[in-house]
């Protein structure tokens, strides 16, 4: 399974956590959204190829 | 093949990313379906909303219970949108149910 | 089959509308779930109405939870801890960060 987590803001210890837990042994990539100009084609396309997504806050 | 994707808009600080991803995707040939919800619905008197209601392969829809509780009366259909896109959460369980991917934002 | 959604509330302000938007998904036939992450709600928040949109939750063979230890007590949410909670997100379809996450947690 691939998992994506993408940020709209920096990640508080909680989020850390969770992210840690549902991530064990399994794909996972991330994308920063809390940036000047996120690259929303290759995000887009991070989205197409993940089995499962979570925007954190 | 595009994939479809499906947007659900909780947040009323992320017009950019909603606009963002939604042409992104469009310009890999997407279908792409977003719903506004609670504070989301603040987004339609963004400037940006109604060019995002205007683009083609893409539907865009609200809570209508949510833009009243937020303090808008629901007979101020906002610029873009008809009336039977001023709607419910079943629109965000057609998302869950009809499209490949899926965003919160 | 069924998805099966979770939703999580970072504040008072998200939480009594991101019920209802786990109920409206419940009533479309998916398993709805949401948590509170840090705030404790008022009794006065906590109207009829939202305690009717948790009871149909229920009903629905969802459940709405609580990290802090005060909607467990003043309002019968069900203890979850942030462990706990990791768990039960790795078996879910969809996991939903509702809202916006305030610095202050307020």
């Amino acid at each position: 399974m691939k998992m994506l987590h993408i940020y709209r803001s920096e990640p508080t210890d909680d989020v850390k956590k969770l992210v840690e837990i549902v991530s064990e042994g399994r794909d996972q990539a991330s994308f920063n959204l809390n940036v000047e100009s996120p690259d929303y084609d290759k995000l887009v396309d991070m989205v197409w190829d993940a089995d499962q997504t979570i925007c954190w806050w | 093949m595009a994939k479809s994707i499906g947007i659900f808009v909780t947040s009323p600080q992320n017009m950019r990313h909603v606009v963002g991803v939604t042409k992104a995707a469009l310009a890999k040939g997407a279908r792409v379906k977003v719903f506004f919800t609670w504070a989301g619905t603040h987004l339609t008197k963004c400037s940006e909303f109604p060019a995002l209601c205007a683009l083609d392969n893409v539907d865009v829809s609200i809570c209508a219970d949510s833009y009243k509780k937020v303090g808008y009366d629901v007979k101020d259909i906002p610029k873009g949108l008809t009336p039977e896109k001023m709607a419910t959460q079943a629109q965000h369980g057609l998302i869950l149910e009809e499209y490949d991917c899926y965003l919160t934002l | 089959m069924s998805k099966k959604v979770f939703f999580m509330y970072p504040s008072n302000e998200y939480s009594l509308d991101g019920i209802r938007s786990a109920l409206g998904l419940a009533v479309e036939n998916m398993y709805a779930y949401g948590v509170m992450m840090n705030t404790v709600l008022a009794d006065t928040d906590l109207t009829d109405y939202h305690k009717e949109n948790i009871d149909w939750i229920r009903d629905m063979e969802g459940e709405v939870y609580s990290i802090p230890d005060g909607n467990v007590e003043k309002h019968g949410f069900v203890k979850i801890t942030l462990e706990e909670l990791g768990q039960k997100l790795r078996d879910m379809d969809v996991i939903i960060p509702y809202g916006i996450q305030r610095s202050d947690k307020s």
